[in-house]
């Protein structure tokens, strides 16, 4: 029964992870670069929730569309004033520029906001819903269906609108999509402000059950990493099947060693798919 | 010559070589900046270590750390336990740092560019909480002290700042002529042809994974030895200093790029730089607001990679070229 306990509770955050890792992928797709100040704005993302709670008594599942706005707006600033000019560069500026951004991002929340871990309180906080013997904790459920919902979006839009086939048009061939007159840059801006938004909503929609403060995505990096390396980089149905296997790897491994050894089995399962099968372990041969 | 030297090269390396040993003469010897002096070079040693894999490979490691916390504990676990010599130390940390970056090297070595980055990130994350959770060898989170010795050369502790000043600055100039030494020899070249185009070399015959893992050996002892010099220097640490992604692997990548990545003169440059500001940035700000430090050292690197990528010298190569008009930039 445990064992069932964990994978529901597994599956209940991997959605949640899916959500958040998206957007790394999807940038990765659109502009081969690797945002390594991706989990920064899912930090961002929860402090927007946290001041539209603290502030306007908002509940976190409902500023989340806020925290995708807001965060939407900077993504789009950051890529027309960094990420743009080194989509043509070698690879260590590609890598140190977002990793120069991480550090940058992580340290003015520190000065802005200060070194303080924040909470919000909701009146499902603690709550939980009994199936059988099973039990459902509420706040999990619920940024579980927001992620969902959020995802089933996405998805509707990258296949069902002009901009979502014009960014996949982008992905596969940048050339031909502009032979078609499709703005690339224009695609490749609209897919890094959608990236980091999709981990801004995420971030909001976990405020519920977390504590916010700067360092807070440190927690998620390689996590983020693992969830779309096992999918596959650039594969956004990769990064929702990595999400929960990655949910489930960690509430499973919490059955089995002490929590601080919870990341470890994480990174382990990273580096041995990185080695084993770098396109991910759904991806064909690439 | 052999070194392939023009002679007034030559004669810029001895002069700076005379100044840099007589420098500590200028300062207090107990003070305060003779000791950002030590961390400088101490840095510039461990960015030039990062050059042979960074910069002669093209494989940016983000896991540096892990071999330079492998270091400080290998030789503080030694000399506490029983009592061997850090010196002793020293040459168990190279080996044991050499070890684990061959075994880093297996899997990761074909991976390239971005995936490189992500796994050497991943592998200094495992020793970070490694080094945190297994507290019964590391002392845990708390942290561990290099116990005291009296003061002498045997036990690698000395009351005179000045003596670490001299032992760092000797650990940069050996890291930089083994730096120099590979980028001049058959490994150099083939790490240059990967860097070039990987798989042109691969067509012509260049095991790259071999050489490539060669390049990592040298980098990870290298960096472990100087993690305890690091060790012996500041006589305390914990597994979040010597094993953090900021504090040191991502600080190393950066001095060498700040610098110029792939040259033997970047890594000293960009420590010269980066670590007085930060100790600045430090001593201004951090009295009213954390972080602010920080702020400026991401900026410092996201403005570099924006206007000249390859670092100060290519900048400085740049500026004079414009200063002379009619040569070729």
């Amino acid at each position: 029964m445990a064992v069932i306990q964990a994978i529901l509770d597994g599956i209940m955050i991997g959605g949640v992870y899916a959500v958040i890792s998206i957007g790394l992928t999807l940038v990765f797709g659109v502009m081969g670069i690797i945002n390594f100040a991706q989990a920064e704005f899912l930090m961002l993302g929860m402090f927007v929730a946290y001041y539209a709670w603290a502030w306007l008594g908002l509940d976190p599942l409902i500023a989340a569309p806020l925290a995708f706005v807001v965060v939407f707006a900077l993504g789009a600033a950051v890529h027309q004033l960094m990420i743009r000019r080194v989509l043509q560069a070698p690879v260590v500026a590609q890598i140190f520029l977002t990793v120069g951004l991480l550090i940058v991002l992580e340290n003015a929340a520190l000065v802005m906001f200060g070194s303080s871990f924040r909470s919000v309180t909701t009146p499902y906080q603690t709550s939980a819903l009994q199936v059988g013997e099973l039990f459902v904790s509420v706040p999990y459920l619920a940024a579980f269906l927001m992620s969902v919902a959020c995802g089933v979006a996405l998805w509707l839009f990258m296949r069902a609108s002009w901009f979502g086939r014009a960014m996949r048009a982008t992905a596969q061939d940048p050339m031909a999509a502009r032979l078609m007159g499709i703005n690339a840059d224009a695609m490749h801006r609209l897919a890094f402000a959608l990236g980091v938004a999709l981990t801004a909503f995420g971030g909001a929609v976990i405020l519920p059950y977390l504590t916010v403060s700067p360092t807070v995505g440190g927690q998620f990096v390689v996590l983020m990493f693992t969830v779309v390396v096992l999918g596959g980089l650039g594969s956004v149905a990769g990064a929702v099947a990595g999400g929960l296997a990655v949910g489930i790897i960690q509430s499973l491994s919490a059955l089995a060693f002490p929590i601080q050894l919870q990341n470890l089995v994480l990174f382990v399962v990273f580096i041995a798919v990185l080695a084993l099968r770098p396109e991910g372990l759904l991806g064909g041969s690439r | 010559m052999r070194l392939g030297l023009s002679q007034r090269q030559a004669a810029l390396i001895a002069l700076a070589l005379v100044v840099a040993i007589a420098l500590p003469f200028a300062f207090d010897a107990r003070g305060y900046t003779i000791r950002i002096l030590c961390l400088g070079l101490l840095f510039a040693a461990m960015a030039q270590a990062w050059n042979i894999v960074g910069g002669l490979a093209n494989q940016m490691s983000l896991g540096h750390a892990a071999f330079f916390g492998i270091g400080a504990y290998t030789s503080t676990l030694l000399l506490i336990h029983f009592g061997i010599s850090p010196w002793l130390g020293l040459i168990a940390s190279g080996v044991l740092g050499g070890v684990a970056a061959f075994a880093i090297s297996l899997p990761t070595m074909r991976l390239r560019g971005h995936y490189f980055a992500l796994a050497t990130l991943a592998f200094g994350e495992v020793m970070r909480v490694i080094g945190n959770s297994w507290s019964e060898l590391t002392g845990g989170p708390v942290g561990i002290s290099v116990p005291f010795a009296k003061p002498s050369f045997a036990m690698f502790q000395f009351a005179d700042t000045r003596t670490y000043y001299w032992l760092m600055l000797a650990a940069f100039i050996v890291v930089t002529a083994v730096f120099v030494a590979i980028k001049r020899s058959r490994t150099g070249y083939r790490l240059q042809a990967i860097k070039e185009n990987a798989d042109a070399a691969e067509v012509i015959g260049v095991d790259t994974t071999r050489t490539k893992i060669i390049a990592a050996i040298v980098s990870g002892a290298l960096t472990a030895c100087l993690g305890t010099f690091y060790a012996q220097f500041q006589y305390f640490f914990d597994p979040d200093t010597v094993f953090g992604v900021a504090s040191v692997s991502i600080r190393v990548a950066m001095i060498a790029i700040v610098g110029g990545i792939g040259t033997a003169v970047g890594p000293l440059l960009g420590a010269l730089f980066v670590i007085p500001l930060e100790e600045a940035a430090n001593q201004v700000f951090s009295a009213q607001v954390a972080g602010l430090a920080q702020l400026v050292f991401g900026t410092l690197l996201i403005i570099v990679i924006l206007v000249e990528p390859r670092g100060f010298i290519v900048l400085w190569q740049r500026l004079v070229a414009r200063r002379k008009p009619g040569a070729p930039s």
